[in-house]
């Protein structure tokens, strides 16, 4: 087969990807091992109103549980903040019928979406990528493709066959594990809790979903579990912390786990380039993904706008040379987004450097309204008050105001 | 080489996303492992949020494992 564009994974980055190159009148194919899009469910299912409405969509009904007005962050010692504003306006997404919309979407633009095939090789030739793929009887073919398109998450196999450094350092990646769980009353809000003791390097969230269900999850530095059995704490998985922080939860203690599931979500920088000659990579497979929260779905999609509006700019120049992708994605997606990540990034190595106490300090000190001006990205004032009362945390939080 | 509880494994990918010698996959609707790849760093042991990863270090062939290994992983 030979086709302008294969893209490889149907999630958010590569249908939004799909969508627009089709609308635009290339031919697209899009690969994607799973046997159904969005399924099995491995998030935990958090967008921001930003996104679809970015690109004009309506987000349907059914591909969402609730919608959200704001989030409540819990300190060690049980302190809460509300934060709510425009920006902390989101939904739970129903991922499985989410990806399957977006999907949909693509194909309603002449895309061609084939779910069970196993893009499991890539060579690259003068005049095209040739991808091998795998059908659900095991069938081998090759499609040759014009451009190419990684949009596969965290494991980024063609990716790294092309030659892309995707492999996660242990250090940067979250290893996190969730539950459904029922009954759950909530507040419409999104429910992180903090603590070394809770998710040491990370945090336990509740997302709120429909019919008094909640997504009941946790991710912890993987680079912190050193023993490969159970037992104590110490060492211990994702797991063994997210029961135990249900056992010692009023509400929690109480429900019954529905469903049970887990992952690995990157926390680290993006990849140190996005684009190669006839190759783009975009989502959480050039680790887009934001280092606080472990949120990749409106970065994801935001790629794929980029991406797509690169690749028509591409088939219309006849070049698809690094430069040309480099001008038409990468350097777009690293002004508007490069800046705003890496803040996060500093943000989440001074979380993970600081102490319950210090945590417990700083939600005494800090205002819900101070918090959302950390994460729109104005941290001097809140960082000036915090060393104020605490000036031991000059180390840490420096590099926060720095640059 | 790793030998993977099929039977718990949550197919959730977090092995094979830090596997630096990609000697595992996800394909169809499980993980396949490639002993040959492998070089024993145990990064997948740390990173399965499930637990379900045992590590057997300078064992490259799947008949070179432990009796009750094989009979507890069925392979």
């Amino acid at each position: 087969m030979e086709v302008d564009v294969a893209v490889v994974g149907a999630g958010p980055a590569g249908s939004t990807f799909a969508r627009i190159a089709a609308q635009a009148g290339l031919e697209v194919v899009v690969f994607d091992k799973r046997k159904e899009l969005g399924n099995p469910v491995r998030c935990g299912e958090g967008l921001g109103v930003a996104e679809p409405m970015r690109e004009g969509l309506e987000l349907p009904r059914y591909a969402y549980s609730v919608e959200i007005y704001g989030a409540k962050v819990v300190a060690p010692n049980g302190k809460e903040i509300i934060m709510r504003n425009e920006n902390t306006r989101g939904w739970v997404l129903e991922r499985k019928y989410f990806d399957k919309w977006l999907g949909e979407l693509a194909v309603d633009k002449g895309a061609k979406i084939y779910a069970y095939h196993r893009v499991f090789d890539a060579k690259k030739e003068d005049d095209g990528v040739t991808l091998s793929v795998m059908d659900e009887n095991d069938k081998v073919s090759h499609v040759k493709a014009k451009l190419v398109i990684s949009a596969e998450g965290m494991e980024a196999l063609t990716a790294r066959k092309l030659g892309f450094p995707t492999i996660h350092r242990l250090y940067d990646v979250d290893t996190c594990y969730q539950y459904e769980m029922k009954p759950y009353d909530h507040e419409n809000l999104i429910e992180l809790y903090f603590g070394n003791k809770i998710a040491p390097r990370g945090y336990v969230w509740v997302f709120p979903k429909a019919a008094r269900k909640a997504n009941v999850g946790i991710g912890i530095g993987a680079h912190l579990i050193t023993g490969q059995k159970r037992g104590g704490l110490d060492g211990a998985t994702p797991k063994v912390f997210l029961d135990e922080f249900i056992v010692n939860n009023d509400q929690l203690k109480e429900a019954s786990k529905l469903l049970d599931f887990g992952g690995v979500i990157s926390v680290g920088a993006p990849i140190d380039r996005f684009v190669d000659d006839r190759v783009m990579v975009i989502g959480t497979a050039a680790k887009q993904v934001d280092p606080i929260h472990g949120g990749g779905i409106e970065l994801a999609m935001h790629a794929g706008t980029l991406a797509a509006d690169a690749a028509i700019k591409a088939f219309e120049k006849n070049d698809f040379s690094k430069d040309m992708l480099y001008n038409g994605y990468e350097k777009p997606w690293r002004d508007s987004r490069g800046a705003e990540l890496d803040l996060r990034l500093r943000l989440r190595k001074a979380l993970e450097a600081l102490s319950d106490d210090d945590l417990n300090y700083i939600f005494e000190a800090v205002s819900g309204n101070e918090l959302l001006d950390v994460m729109a990205g104005n941290v001097a004032p809140v960082v000036a008050k915090v060393l104020k009362g605490r000036p031991s945390l000059l180390k840490v939080l420096g590099p926060l105001v720095k640059g | 080489m790793i030998v993977i509880d099929h039977d718990a494994c949550i197919f959730c990918g977090g092995c094979s996303s830090v596997c630096p010698a990609s000697a595992i996959e996800l394909k169809g609707t499980r993980v396949a492992t490639y002993p040959e790849k492998c070089i024993d760093c145990g990064l997948c042991v740390k990173a399965c949020p499930a637990n379900v990863i045992e590590m057997f270090k300078g064992i490259k062939r799947v008949e070179d494992l432990p009796e009750e290994v094989r009979k507890k992983y069925g392979v």
